[in-house]
């Protein structure tokens, strides 16, 4: 009997975008449980081959976004994270994930903060997939459109030159293809040396079907299946790479 | 003894925390001095019925139960006002109406329930009326006003007042899922300059529109709710008195929609702790406002905490889901007297206010029970399912109390501190005293001679540059509108995802169906010509609502008005006739009226004497979208296809953004031919299913030569348009073909092969192929015959419209 892949989504008090994280990983065929962080404790990650933080806003992000996440994380399960990232789990972070992600040291270093323009920005945005290899962005092309909509996406390190390192290095998977959010070097989503934790402050989850694009005729011309929008492909992606290495 | 009060001459303190009002002697100026005192904004009849319940109840009221009443028949939670008897004429006729309401809104509606069964499945008596989506789940809308809030503080008034409405939502039956929000708003110009302002203390519209779009924005998006549907005028009318709507929809498994408390149940609470915060918001807003108001009345407005909501959210839809709710409401105006009042109100019960969690100590009785403190929701549960509930509150981190619990006595009964600090019997209540009004309307317009274009082009330019047109671009991308991952036609799309789109439409988890939200709102019509504004409104709302893909036989709409002073004669006037116009659009669209809210007394006295807004009314509604299939957006899609125009253009230039630029005050409001609209609306329904119309864009504000730069800033293509063909009167002027806003036309485009069929869908009905797309160059041409009216790059146009607002905001 087919065992499908498991994958648990951290819920904090703010987080909004679980449930579709939670329908678009099912599209690709992991089974998924949405655990609210008042519940959680380190077993609950034993047999889990992914761990999402999805999108939304915890505790209001009302400190800099993504650290109150972070303090009760660290008290509920400690270094669990880690130890279940060294013992071959997957992770991945979108928007308020990839900020908590960030704040746990779970990527290279780097902060969110508020966006140049001031706002909050609801938009498309085209991207640049600079690590094809990645188990997240394998099924990817070279360049894609995803949603963003968050007012602290603008990615910084403490010295210019170590985001210019992350290009470099592979670590700045992700890239913005204009200036979105004054993040340097445009980059859009990390990874980590291991490559099985990965953030992006787009959301691949509002963009799983053809009609969810804000062109009708979007696909014309994009080939492949038509129905499918890119984030089908980043999860499916994940998908493949979780279940080829579980074996 | 200047500070003698008049509460120092009648009350009587047992205790602390409550007084008894002796009243039973009190004539009526000092019943009402003792209203004015406690804000209760109870008249002096409202006061004297008050007195002689009490007589007949052979004992004296305690300031909690006053209180309490107050709360019921305050405008706010009764609407005394669209119940009145008036007294109306009209260009000289007389006539009485009996209750708005009644008359033109509930039996209006209940007589199109009757044709459709089965569609609307709960209207008016809960929070939200549900229509039905499929069998098993029905969608509800609810929209609210907080005017008065955001006009003293915009950020937290309309913070709350999105939160207020999402609550209504999530006690919609027994708890509806927020899916998709809305917000309207009406303010005074941008660039309005601050000498315009006459009087001390009123916020520049400017900053209050900054407030208000922020506030929308951090409740919205923090409750993970997406903002997808709105509008917003601008006009000097609204700079005292700025008019703020925010509606939520939401969707409920069907067999959810009917609760019941019944005897033996618990009452309990969830979500936020209570406060001082929000004393009075129900009153407040049931007076008119004015400088003192923006000193005194800070106390009535509240703070909002989206995350304390989100949290309640959860635990209510996991509760529902569970089967552990009885009943639910929220606590929106007059807090928990209002939600336990209207959950005990058949029942009665008894609630203690000594196990309401306060956020500071000291509060008196009636502080704690009218208290608007946000993010509270009243419950009715069995009593063996409450460890069940208190484990989702800690697996959400939401703070449940038990309130007391429901007897089957019919008393609602209320006790602190051991004493009973309330017992009323609330059937006894609904009787408030009927109000008799007068109300006046005399013809406004008058057929004026359409002023000669000389440059139709720079026209063009000028509208898309008004405050009325330009791109909401910057406050839309502020909210997150796609959040929940459903939103299929965006506030923006087309092919470079910043055009403007009629309506927006959202697939609904579980079902092949979708829905599709809409609002439309035209004050500057209802100026000259309110029953011209009333069915012209419907008429948007419907239009856009089909032109997005909707059945035209299954949307329901909700009314939402905005009222000066309705002693007033002729602004209830103006009233009475909007409310006909919707009125007799709702019946011929077969669209009936499921939810509604009225907000009076926006009027606000400067040192130039008292500034009221215009009647406004804001139509908002859903509609039900077949298929993912059928959802078609506003903006042009190809180089190579027809436009054509559903629709019959009039003469008359009134109410339209080219008038109100020209000076044309008092011009003729064109009238909406409602047979024939329903009749056109259900052919374009025809032809979605058989998948003829590429894009549509409905003709509004600016007319038609502003609808189809709209549809051309997808930038997909240029425009050849010929207006030689427009089905239109005989005397129609080049001004009102242009830019003329007749309602009921929709600029489709179609590709040459379906011309053909589309245009037998249409035939007997007015109906036009006005020119095509054209892939050689990307100006917008119209002409009529060998004139060239203008030719103008489409780049151009977009740049201005697009620009017109970010540079203020």
């Amino acid at each position: 009997m087919e065992e499908r892949p498991c994958a648990v989504l951290l819920k904090f008090p703010g987080t909004n975008c679980d449930e579709e994280t939670a329908r678009a990983l099912e599209a690709v065929g992991f089974v998924t449980e949405v655990i609210p962080i008042s519940v959680l404790k380190p077993e609950k990650l034993v047999g889990v081959s992914l761990v999402v933080l999805s999108g939304g806003f915890s505790y209001g992000d009302y400190v800099m976004a993504g650290r109150l996440a972070r303090l009760v994380t660290e008290q509920k399960v400690g270094e669990t994270l880690k130890e279940f990232r060294d013992n071959g789990g997957y992770l991945l972070g979108i928007c308020n994930g990839f900020q908590i992600l960030t704040q746990l040291d779970l990527l290279p270093a780097g902060s969110l903060v508020e966006n140049t323009s001031g706002r909050f920005q609801c938009q498309w945005v085209t991207l640049k997939n600079r690590a094809p290899e990645s188990p997240f962005l394998s099924g990817l092309p070279e360049s894609f459109e995803f949603p963003i909509a968050h007012a602290e996406g603008r990615l910084v390190t403490t010295e210019s030159s170590e985001a210019a390192g992350y290009l470099e290095s592979g670590a700045a998977a992700l890239t913005y293809s204009t200036d979105v959010n004054g993040s340097f070097e445009q980059i859009a989503g990390l990874q980590d040396e291991s490559g099985r934790v990965f953030g992006l402050m787009p959301h691949p989850e509002r963009f799983m079907s053809q009609e969810d694009h804000y062109d009708p005729d979007w696909s014309n011309g994009q080939g492949g299946d038509e129905t499918r929008g890119s984030g089908y492909y980043l999860f499916r992606s994940l998908y493949d790479s979780v279940t080829s290495t579980s074996e | 003894m200047s500070d003698q009060t008049i509460l120092d001459e009648i009350a009587e303190a047992p205790a602390d925390h409550y007084r008894i009002l002796k009243i039973s002697d009190l004539d009526g100026d000092k019943l009402l001095e003792l209203s004015k005192f406690m804000h209760l904004s109870l008249s002096k009849e409202d006061m004297l019925a008050v007195q002689e319940i009490y007589k007949g109840w052979d004992r004296e009221p305690t300031d909690v139960e006053l209180e309490v009443i107050a709360q019921t028949w305050s405008e706010h939670c009764k609407h005394r006002i669209f119940g009145a008897d008036i007294e109306h004429e009209i260009d000289g006729e007389k006539e009485s109406v009996k209750s708005l309401f009644k008359t033109y809104i509930y039996d209006v509606s209940h007589q199109i329930f009757d044709s459709k069964p089965g569609f609307v499945l709960s209207a008016f008596h809960d929070n939200a009326g549900f229509i039905k989506l499929d069998e098993e789940q029905a969608i509800c809308l609810k929209a609210e006003t907080h005017n008065h809030p955001s006009a003293i503080e915009p950020y937290a008034g309309a913070n709350t007042g999105l939160g207020g409405v999402i609550r209504d939502i999530l006690g919609a039956g027994k708890g509806a899922k927020p899916i998709g929000s809305l917000d309207v708003f009406c303010f005074g110009s941008p660039d309005t300059s601050m000498d315009n302002i006459k009087a001390d203390d009123v916020l520049h519209p400017l900053g209050i529109m900054r407030g208000v779009v922020r506030g929308v924005r951090d409740y919205g998006n923090r409750m993970g709710i997406p903002t997808i549907s709105g509008a917003i005028q601008f006009d000097d009318s609204y700079i005292y008195n700025p008019l703020v709507y925010c509606g939520t929809a939401g969707v409920i498994p069907i067999k959810d929609i009917d609760k019941k408390v019944e005897a033996g149940m618990k009452i309990i609470a969830v979500g936020g702790r209570t406060g001082r915060d929000g004393l009075h918001g129900a009153t407040f807003s049931s007076a008119a406002l004015d400088t003192e108001s923006h000193e005194s009345d800070q106390q009535a407005v509240q703070i909002g905490n989206p995350i304390e909501e989100k949290k309640a959210a959860d635990f209510v839809l996991a509760a529902r889901d569970k089967q552990l709710i009885g009943s639910i409401t929220d606590c929106g105006a007059g807090g928990f007297s209002s939600a336990c009042g209207e959950m005990l109100e058949e029942c009665g019960g008894t609630i203690i206010l000594d196990n309401i969690p306060l956020k500071e100590p000291g509060l008196v009785s009636w502080e704690v029970f009218i208290s608007e403190s946000q993010e509270r929701m009243v419950l009715a549960v069995a009593e063996s399912d409450l460890p069940a509930l208190q484990e989702l509150a800690d697996l959400y981190e939401t703070e449940m109390t038990i309130l007391g619990d429901a007897d089957g006595s019919g008393i609602l009964k209320v006790t602190h501190h051991g004493e009973t600090v309330c017992q009323l019997d609330c059937s006894k209540l609904h009787d408030a005293p009927v109000r008799q009004l007068k109300a006046k309307w005399e013809k406004k317009t008058k057929v004026i001679e359409a002023p000669v274009l000389s440059n139709p082009g720079a026209t063009l330019k000028e509208l898309l540059s008004d405050f009325a047109i330009v791109s909401r671009e910057p406050i839309i991308r502020e909210y997150d509108h796609e959040v929940q991952g459903n939103t299929v036609l965006k506030p923006l799309a087309g092919a470079a995802g910043d055009a403007p789109q009629d309506a927006a439409v959202m697939r609904i988890n579980g079902s092949d169906r979708l829905m599709s939200m809409s609002v439309a709102i035209l004050p500057e019509w209802g100026k000259t010509d309110p029953y011209a504004m009333g069915a012209a409104c419907v008429d948007e709302c419907m239009r856009q609502l089909v032109a997005s893909g909707a059945d035209p036989d299954r949307i329901a709409i909700l009314d939402n008005f905005c009222v000066g002073n309705p002693e007033a004669e002729e602004e209830l006037g103006a009233l009475v006739e909007t409310v006909k116009g919707i009125a007799d659009a709702a019946v011929a669209y077969g669209a009936p009226f499921v939810s509604g809210k009225d907000s009076f007394y926006n009027y606000f006295e400067t040192e130039e004497g008292p500034v009221s807004i215009p009647v406004t009314i804001l139509i908002s509604g859903m509609g039900i979208v077949e298929e993912s299939a059928h959802v078609t957006g506003a903006s042009l899609r190809r180089d190579d296809s027809l436009i054509a125009i559903i629709g019959h253009t009039s003469a008359e230039l009134g109410g339209s953004v080219f008038a109100r630029q020209t000076g044309l005050n008092d011009a003729e409001v064109p009238g909406t031919n409602l047979e024939e609209a329903m009749k056109m609306y259900r052919q374009y329904y025809r032809a979605i299913q058989e998948g003829l119309i590429l894009s549509a864009h409905d003709v509004s504000e600016g007319g038609l030569a502003v609808t189809l730069a709209e549809a051309a800033f997808s930038g997909k293509a240029g425009l050849e348009i010929d207006l030689c063909s427009l089905p239109m009167d005989d005397e129609a002027s080049k001004a009102a073909m242009l830019f003329g806003e007749s309602p009921s036309r929709i600029v489709v485009e179609v590709a040459p092969e379906n011309l053909e069929k589309l245009a037998a869908l249409f035939e007997g009905l007015p109906f036009a192929c006005l020119g095509r797309a054209e892939a050689d160059h990307s100006n917008l041409n119209i002409v009529w015959g060998k004139e060239t009216l203008m030719n103008e790059p489409i780049d151009e146009l977009k740049s201005l419209w697009k620009n017109g607002l970010a540079q203020y905001y």
